[in-house]
C-alpha cells in the first residue's frame, strides 16, 4: 500500500486546523494548565513559606510533670544557656519555649492550650508510663523519646523523658521534634565536654570517624534520577495530551457521520490511519512541550526547585539519542489511543476504554523504578519497559547499543502493530453497520483461531512471564510444572476448546512414515550443535558474561533435585507440553496464514521470546524453526516430540557428566551441519507435508479482493 | 461550464453490478442478507433509484458501491474498476453523500470544498478554481467563509452536495439526500440532481418516498427484502402491473414478492 504525500498532507493539515479550532481542547489542554501551573505553584510556595515561617517563629509551650520533673526542668534550663550561648545564624530562627503550669496536662494538649508534656521519669524507655501515670493519647504508639542522664552524681535508676504530643496538630509536632533535637543537641555537647575533661584527647565525633565517597559524578546522579520517571512522564504527557484528540479523531467522527464519508474519498485508510496518528503525535508533543516549557519558566523564576546537575545529564548529543530513543514511545501511546477509538462507536465508549489504557499504559514505564532490573534481560523485549530502561541507562552515560536498537525496534514493532489494528478498525463494518460481527467471529472455529492466534500467545507470554518472576526462587519442579502445565497445557486446553478446534487437526496427532524417525535420530546430535552455533553467533553481537551462564546452570541442574526426576522435569516435560503448545497449536494457527518457511521462522522466534532470557533466545529459537520444519515436513507433531525430548536429554546429560559441547572446534560443528543436513534429507524424501500448508497461495488473492486495502 | 477538474472520461455503462450479496452476521439476529445477489447497470445522463422500504437493502448496496462495505459475493465495477480489486479509483470516479450531511462542523464551506477536492485527486493547481465555480453554483458565496456548525440544515445539505461533487466523478450516489428537509428544499436538492443527470451524471438515488422517485428516476429498481423485485422505466412499470401510481406499483411488487417467499423467488435482473 502506498502512501501519497499529498494526500497525507491534506489531511493532516485539516486535521490539524480542526483541533486547534477546538477551543474546549486548546482551555483544557493547554490554556487552563498554563494559567492553573503558574498559580498553583505561587500558591503552594506561598503557603510552605508561610507555614514554614510560622512553625520556626513559633513559641513553645510545654508542661512538665513526672517525678523528675525538677530534673526535666533543669535540663530544660541548661538547653536554654546553650541556645543562647550558640553564635547567631545558627539556626533560622531562635528557639523559644516556655513552660505552662497546668493541673490537666493531657486535657491541656488536646485543646491545643501546650504543644508538648515533657514527662519525668524513673523507669527504662520502653516500659511503661513513668510514675505510674496513663501515657497521652498517641503517645503510646509513638513514643517520641529522650533518655538523658545527669553528669553529675549517677542516679540509682535511669531517668528518662517521654515527649508527649498530637501527632494530628502540626505545631505540636514540630514542638516536639525541635525540643527532642535540642534536648539531645544539649546532652550530646555535655557528654562531648565530659569526654574531653577526663582526657579523651579528640571530640568523639573526630576519632575513627567514616565518611561516604560518591564516585559517580553528579550528573550521573542526576541522570538516574530523571532515568527513572522521563518516559513515565512523556508517555503520562503522550496519553493524557493526545486522549482528548485520539478518542474524537476515529469515535467522535464515527458518531458524527463524517468517518463514513471520510472513507468514501479517494484517501487510503493507510493515508487517513497515518494522519490521524501524526496529529496525535503532534498535538500530544505540542502540549507536553507547552507543559515543559512552562515549567522551565518556573524552574527559572526559582519557584521549582531542580538540581543544579541536571544539565550535565542531558547533553545536547544525550538529548537527541532520548528523542530517537522516544519517537516509538510517542508513535505506540498515540497507536493505542487510536485503537480505542477505533473500537468505540461513540466518543462516550471511547472514554470508558480510557482509564484501564491509561494505567496499562504507565505501567511498563515504570520498569525503571524496580530495583535491580538490567537492560540486559527480558524486559529488553518488553515494549515501552525496554525503552524506559534505555533511557535510565543513557542518562547514567551507559551505552549499550545491541540492546538499545533491540529495545528501540521492539517498541516500533509494537507502534506498527497498532497501526495495523487501526487499519484493520477502519475497514470493519462494525464502524458503519449495526452488524457486531464478521463472519469469521459469527462463525468461530478454525478461522477465528487463526485470527486471534497471536493474541492468545501474547498473553500466555505475559502470564508465563509475570509467573516466572513470581516463581524465581522457587523449586525448579514447581517452577516447571507451573510453566508447562498450568500455562502451555491449560492455555492450549482452553484455546482448543475456545475454537472448538478438532484435537486431532490441531496437534497435528497423525502417524509419520517409519523412515522420518531415522531421520529425527540423526537430526537430535546436529540440532543441538546449530543450536550451540547459533548462541555462539548472538554471542559476537551481544555477549553474555559468564556468571549468567553459570548461574543458569546452577539452577537449572541443582544438586539437590535426584537426577531422574531431572531428567523427567527438564526433557520428557517439556517435550509433551511446549510441543503441544508451539508445535501444536501456535503452528495450526499460522500453517495456511504465512509460507512454510515464514510459519517455521515465526514458531522458532515465539518459542525463543517464551524461555524469557536473551542468551536463550537464539539456541531455543533454532531448536524452534527446526521442530517446526519436521512438524511441516511430517505434518505430525510427534517427530518434534521426540527431537525435543533426545535435544533437552543430550543437554541435561552433556551438562552433568560435563561433556563440552560448547567448546567444540569448527570442524564439530561442520560435521553437526554435515549430520542435520542428512537428516533433513531423509525428512525430505519421506515426507507427508502437514495439511493445508499451501493455503497460502490461495489467500493472496482473496486478500485482494477486499474493498478495503 | 466546463470543469475545473475532470478525471476519467465516461464508459458506458458507467455501472455494473452482478449477483452482488451481503450478507451482516449478529448475535441476535444470526444470519442477514441484507442485499440477496441483485444485478444493475447504469448508464451516463440516468437517475436510477432504488425504491424500497426501510431495511429493504438500498443504502448497503450503495454502501457496497462506494466501497465502505465489502460484499459476501458477487461483483461491480464502477467506470469499469473493480469494487474488489481498484477501491480506491472506485472511490475517486464517485461521489457519494449519505443520508446526513456529515460535514466537519470546525470548518467552513469553502474549507470543506477545499478539502474533499484535495483528497479524492483533483490537481492543486485546479483546486481554488474548482471550489470557486461550486461555490458560485451552489449560491453558497454568502456564508462561505461560516463554519458549518454555525449554517442552518439547508445551508449544509447544500454543502454537502458541493461537497460529493467536488472532484466532478462522473458517477454520483445519494443516499436518501432529501431527508430532514423542508419542502423547498427538498424541491432545490431534486433540481440539483436533476441538473448534474443534464450534465451527463450517472446518478444512483435511494429513496422511499414514492413521488421523489416518480418524479426524478428515469428507472427504478424495486427492492424489498435484499432483493429488487422490478426494474424498469415508470412507463414500463406500469404497463406490467397496469397501475398508474407508484405506490400501487410498489404494493403490487412486495405483496407478489411475500407470497412468493416459499418459493425463494430469483432477483429480478436489471442488467
Amino acid at each position: 500500500m502506498r502512501l501519497n504525500w499529498s494526500t497525507l498532507a491534506t489531511l493532516y493539515r485539516t486535521e490539524l486546523r480542526m483541533v486547534l479550532r477546538d477551543r474546549r481542547l486548546l482551555l483544557t489542554s493547554v490554556v487552563l494548565p498554563i494559567l492553573v501551573m503558574p498559580l498553583m505553584f505561587l500558591g503552594s510556595n506561598w503557603s510552605l513559606k508561610k507555614r514554614e515561617a510560622k512553625l520556626q517563629s513559633l513559641a513553645c509551650r510545654y508542661a512538665v510533670q513526672g517525678p523528675e520533673a525538677e530534673w526535666v526542668r533543669d535540663l530544660m534550663s541548661r538547653t536554654r544557656e546553650r541556645l543562647a550561648a550558640e553564635p547567631k545564624g545558627t539556626n533560622t530562627a531562635p528557639f523559644e519555649f516556655e513552660e505552662v503550669a497546668c493541673t490537666n496536662a493531657l486535657a491541656a494538649l488536646e485543646q491545643g492550650e501546650i504543644h508538648v508534656i515533657l514527662e519525668g521519669g524513673k523507669t527504662p524507655a520502653g516500659a511503661a508510663g513513668p510514675a505510674g501515670e496513663p501515657a497521652g493519647p498517641a503517645a503510646a504508639s509513638r513514643k517520641p523519646e529522650l533518655r538523658p542522664r545527669s553528669n553529675s552524681a549517677p542516679a540509682p535508676l535511669p531517668r528518662s523523658l517521654r515527649l508527649v504530643f498530637m501527632g494530628n496538630h502540626d505545631e505540636s509536632v514540630t514542638c516536639a521534634h525541635r525540643l527532642q533535637e535540642a534536648l539531645e543537641a544539649t546532652r550530646r555537647a555535655e557528654r562531648v565536654a565530659l569526654l574531653l575533661e577526663r582526657g579523651l584527647p579528640a571530640p568523639p565525633d573526630k576519632i575513627a570517624a567514616f565518611s561516604l565517597v560518591d564516585v559517580a559524578t553528579p550528573g550521573q546522579v542526576a541522570g538516574v534520577n530523571l532515568g527513572r520517571v522521563l518516559t513515565l512522564l512523556l508517555v503520562l504527557f503522550m496519553l493524557t495530551g493526545g486522549a482528548v484528540v485520539a478518542l474524537d479523531s476515529l469515535a467522535g467522527e464515527k458518531e458524527r457521520g463524517t468517518l463514513e464519508t471520510l472513507l468514501t474519498t479517494g484517501a487510503t485508510r493507510l493515508e487517513i490511519v497515518v494522519a490521524k496518528h501524526l496529529l496525535i503525535i503532534t498535538v500530544a508533543l505540542g502540549i507536553t512541550l507547552a507543559q515543559v516549557a512552562n515549567l522551565l519558566v518556573y524552574v527559572g523564576l526559582k519557584l521549582v526547585p531542580v538540581p543544579g546537575s541536571l544539565a550535565a545529564a542531558v547533553t545536547p548529543a544525550t538529548g537527541a539519542l532520548l528523542l530517537v530513543l522516544l519517537l516509538p514511545v510517542a508513535a505506540l501511546a498515540s497507536g493505542i489511543l487510536l485503537l480505542a477509538s477505533g473500537r468505540a462507536r461513540t466518543y462516550k465508549e471511547a472514554q470508558f476504554y480510557f482509564f484501564p489504557l491509561f494505567l496499562l499504559g504507565l505501567v511498563p514505564a515504570v520498569a525503571p523504578l524496580l530495583p535491580g532490573l538490567p537492560l540486559r534481560s527480558a524486559v529488553a523485549i518488553v515494549p515501552v519497559a525496554n525503552i524506559a530502561m534505555g533511557v535510565r541507562e543513557v542518562l547514567i552515560g551507559s551505552f549499550d547499543w545491541p540492546m538499545l536498537a533491540l529495545a528501540w525496534v521492539t517498541t516500533a514493532a509494537a507502534a506498527a502493530w497498532t497501526t495495523r489494528g487501526v487499519l484493520g478498525y477502519l475497514s470493519a463494518e462494525r464502524l458503519i453497520t449495526s452488524s457486531e460481527r464478521d463472519e469469521i467471529e459469527f462463525l468461530g472455529g478454525l478461522p477465528l483461531f487463526r485470527r486471534r492466534v497471536w493474541a492468545w500467545f501474547a498473553v500466555l507470554w505475559a502470564v508465563l512471564l509475570v509467573v516466572s518472576s513470581y516463581l524465581e526462587k522457587a523449586d525448579l519442579r514447581l517452577q516447571l510444572l507451573v510453566n508447562l502445565v498450568g500455562v502451555f497445557f491449560l492455555g492450549s486446553l482452553l484455546m482448543l476448546r475456545t475454537y472448538r478446534l478438532d484435537p486431532r487437526q490441531a496437534l497435528a496427532l497423525r502417524q509419520p512414515r517409519p523412515a522420518v524417525w531415522l531421520g529425527v535420530l540423526f537430526a537430535v546430535p546436529g540440532g543441538m550443535l546449530a543450536a550451540i552455533g547459533a548462541f555462539h553467533l548472538l554471542n559476537f553481537v551481544i555477549p553474555v558474561p559468564p556468571q549468567v551462564l553459570e548461574g543458569f546452570q546452577q539452577n537449572v541442574l541443582p544438586q539437590d533435585i535426584p537426577f531422574v526426576q531431572l531428567l523427567f522435569f527438564l526433557s520428557v516435560l517439556p517435550a509433551f507440553f511446549e510441543e503441544i503448545a508451539f508445535r501444536g497449536l501456535l503452528l495450526h494457527g499460522l500453517v495456511g496464514r504465512f509460507r512454510p518457511v515464514t510459519v517455521a521462522v515465526l514458531v522458532g522466534v515465539v518459542f525463543g521470546l517464551f524461555h524469557l532470557a536473551l542468551f536463550r533466545f537464539a539456541p531455543t529459537a533454532c531448536l524452534g524453526v527446526m521442530l517446526a520444519a519436521v512438524t511441516l515436513l511430517t505434518g505430525s507433531i510427534y517427530p518434534a516430540m521426540l527431537w525435543h525430548f533426545l535435544s533437552n536429554l543430550g543437554g541435561v546429560l552433556a551438562a552433568r557428566f560435563d561433556i563440552p559441547l560448547a567448546h567444540l572446534d569448527a570442524g564439530g560443528y561442520l560435521a553437526g551441519a554435515g549430520i542435520l543436513c542428512a537428516a533433513f534429507w531423509i525428512l525430505w524424501r519421506n515426507r507427508t507435508p502437514y495439511p493445508g500448508l499451501n493455503a497460502w497461495r490461495d489467500t493472496r488473492p482473496r486478500a485482494s479482493q477486499t474493498c478495503n486495502e | 461550464m466546463p470543469s475545473a477538474c475532470s478525471l476519467i472520461p465516461p464508459v458506458n455503462p458507467t455501472v455494473i453490478v452482478r449477483d452482488l450479496t451481503k450478507v451482516f452476521y449478529d448475535d441476535s439476529r444470526g444470519e442477514l442478507r441484507a442485499v440477496d445477489g441483485i444485478n444493475f447497470d447504469c448508464r451516463p445522463g440516468e437517475i436510477f433509484g432504488l425504491l424500497g422500504a426501510n431495511g429493504a437493502g438500498k443504502t448497503t448496496t450503495l454502501r457496497m458501491l462506494a466501497t465502505i462495505l465489502k460484499p459476501t459475493a458477487g461483483r461491480a465495477t464502477v467506470m469499469g474498476h473493480d469494487l474488489a480489486t481498484a477501491p480506491e479509483a472506485v472511490r475517486r470516479s464517485l461521489g457519494f453523500s449519505s443520508a446526513t450531511t456529515a460535514l466537519y462542523p470546525r470548518l467552513t464551506a469553502r474549507e470543506t470544498l477545499d478539502f474533499f477536492a484535495r483528497i479524492n485527486g483533483c490537481p492543486a493547481e485546479r483546486v481554488s478554481a474548482r471550489v470557486e465555480e461550486l461555490i458560485d453554483r451552489f449560491g453558497i458565496g454568502a456564508y462561505a467563509d461560516v463554519r458549518v456548525d454555525r449554517l442552518s440544515q439547508g445551508m449544509k445539505q447544500k454543502v454537502a452536495i458541493a461537497r460529493t461533487v467536488a472532484h466532478d466523478p462522473p458517477v454520483l450516489i445519494f443516499d436518501e439526500p432529501t431527508v430532514g428537509l423542508d419542502v423547498l428544499n427538498a424541491l432545490d436538492m431534486q433540481k440539483l440532481i436533476a441538473a448534474f443527470r443534464d450534465e451527463g451524471k450517472t446518478i444512483l438515488f435511494s429513496t422511499h418516498i414514492m413521488s421523489e422517485a416518480q418524479k426524478l428516476c428515469d428507472r427504478i429498481a424495486i427492492i424489498h427484502q435484499g432483493r429488487i423485485h422490478a426494474c424498469d422505466t415508470l412507463a414500463s412499470l406500469r404497463a406490467a402491473t397496469g397501475l398508474y401510481y407508484l405506490e400501487d406499483i410498489f404494493v403490487h411488487y412486495v405483496e407478489q414478492s411475500r407470497s412468493q417467499a416459499g418459493e425463494s423467488p430469483a432477483s429480478t435482473s436489471c442488467a
